[in-house]
């Protein structure tokens, strides 16, 4: 009975880990070239979660079709935040640029609660669903994972086989070598960002998909939290460890919620959270480079 | 080929560069020599870009390129060998010189850029595929300047490329530098901290102290001097 419960909550949590990692990998990639921490992650994932329930609620776009659509408001964000604020900031103390982050994210919050109130949204895009022994997996779960599988893949293909990519990735290794190879170092910061702003948005949608309640301004924050805790056991600058790290905190976090449930007198949902923040305490006393990094 | 004319420049509100003017003629090899700290290798990053000129004229085959950013002027055939390498340790041998090779019209030269580095380089040929971190230091140095090579330079320019190496390998890298202005046709300038064998290898030296230009000379001429090496070079 456990055991049964454990093992359908376990493909539940490697279906959300994806989707997890997804959601993590702008994070990285901007740290990775930047070395800039965006504080305000969660409130990019809360834009695209918006941008997902707006089109399928007003317009009846159903959210497959909001992922391109996520992407190009993101990369539109993530330019006019480049030029506008983080350029300037790139060279200064680090608390300059994590000050600004966090501000734009609020500002973000600020805005869609003004656009949109402060209630909680939801929709209902109901494509039926496989049932799996253990498990029942709606088809929208199983869209976004495979979605998320497929953009961490093409990110991959972009890394490794597109100029733009491999001069990203000069940058993250080098910068000052970039230079002297005639990259445009400045130019690649821009594209960095706003590839990783884009990438965080698309996944806002991607979480809805597995999500899709609770919709509100301020959902962000349990994202950033989260995005964080990934982020540190791939390895921080990485944008595939962040992928795996997501899979493994997928599976971390229903894991532990099913055993949770069955303590007496205690809120599992509530102790996933602090289970959460304890992993990054650990992860940082022993490994402060990742656990999926080799060095 | 090259013309800095009273350059300042420096990191945050400290000024390192105080007006030093030189001239790199085309086909040379023109050393710049001096002790630690006298902003030299300032001087090297401020022609290229990388640091931001305050003051002053940088001109390139008679073209004003002092407002261009560093991709520009790689693009129009400077590069810069930099001190401490900056390779990238975690790509092939083989990644590192396609990075060299990433402006367009190096990109288009490719193949035979390749063909050249290998032939002065033999042994990046046989590591092609391994990490670039896991050369030797000798190796690394090589690399680097194999690298630089691949953006299809006519002016290459060397911060310390001799440093940290064991003597024997010392002889290496100069004798590489002799063969890109022999063979090759390069024009190089050249910061060193061994003063002996750069005057050796170079046609025309200027000696750098506290961020100014104090003497210039052709090398032989310098090396007779007996003054000019107690006083700034030490041997």
């Amino acid at each position: 009975m456990i055991l049964e419960q454990l093992i359908g909550n376990l493909i539940q949590g490697l279906v959300l880990g994806a989707i997890y990692g997804m959601a993590t990998m702008g994070l990285s990639l901007i740290f990775g070239v930047l070395r800039v921490v965006n504080v305000g992650h969660g409130a990019f994932i809360m834009v695209g979660a918006f941008i997902a329930w707006w089109l399928f609620s007003a317009l009846g776009v159903i959210p497959i079709l909001a992922i391109p659509v996520a992407l190009v408001i993101g990369l539109a964000l993530g330019f006019i935040f480049y030029y506008s604020v983080l350029r300037r900031l790139i060279k200064a103390p680090e608390l300059a640029s994590l000050l600004a982050t966090f501000s734009i994210g609020v500002l973000l919050e600020e805005t869609a609660k003004l656009i949109f109130g402060s209630e909680f949204r939801g929709y209902n895009w109901a494509v039926g669903k496989i049932t799996l022994p253990m498990t029942v997996l709606p088809m929208t779960k199983l869209y976004a994972c495979l979605g998320s599988v497929l953009i961490a893949v093409l990110l991959y293909i972009w890394f490794n086989k597109t100029r733009a990519g491999t001069a990203m990735r000069s940058v993250v290794e080098d910068s000052e070598g970039a230079k002297v190879c005639g990259v445009n170092v400045e130019g690649v910061y821009a594209m960095s960002f706003a590839l990783g702003i884009g990438l965080t948005v698309v996944s806002g949608v991607l979480l809805t998909m597995f999500i899709p309640v609770g919709i509100n301004p301020y959902m962000g924050g349990p994202y950033t939290l989260k995005a964080f805790v990934i982020a540190v056991l791939g390895g921080l600058a990485s944008p595939y460890g962040a992928f795996f790290g997501g899979l493994v905190f997928g599976l971390i976090e229903n894991g532990s919620y099913t055993l949770f449930a069955f303590l007496p007198g205690v809120e599992p949902f509530a102790l996933t959270r602090f289970f959460s923040c304890m992993m990054l305490l650990v992860i940082l006393l022993i490994r402060p480079t990742g656990l999926l990094r080799a060095k | 080929m090259l013309k800095v004319e009273n350059i300042e420049s420096g990191y945050g509100s400290m000024q390192v560069l105080w007006q030093p003017s030189l001239e790199v003629k085309k086909g040379s090899i023109t050393s710049l020599l001096g002790p630690n700290g006298v902003g030299k290798s300032t001087l090297l990053r401020t022609i290229l870009g990388s640091v931001e000129p305050w003051h002053g004229r940088i001109t390139y085959e008679g073209r004003d390129i002092t407002p261009l950013p560093t991709h520009k002027k790689v693009d129009l055939g400077i590069t810069l060998v930099p001190e401490g390498k900056h390779l990238f340790v975690e790509m092939t041998v083989h990644e590192n010189l396609i990075m060299g090779a990433y402006r367009k019209e190096a990109f288009q030269h490719m193949h035979d850029s390749l063909k050249l580095v290998y032939a002065l380089f033999p042994v990046l040929k046989e590591r092609d595929k391994q990490k670039a971190g896991s050369l030797s230091g000798g190796e690394q140095q090589m690399l680097t300047i194999a690298r630089a090579l691949m953006t299809k330079p006519k002016l290459i320019m060397l911060d310390e490329p001799s440093q940290v190496l064991a003597p024997k390998l010392v002889g290496e890298v100069f004798e590489t530098i002799e063969r890109l202005k022999a063979e090759i046709g390069l024009t190089i300038l050249l910061v060193e901290q061994n003063a002996e064998a750069s005057l050796k290898a170079a046609d025309y030296v200027y000696i750098m102290h506290e961020g100014r230009i104090k003497a210039e000379g052709g090398a032989e001429e310098i090396a007779a001097s007996r003054d000019m090496r107690e006083a700034y070079l030490g041997i």
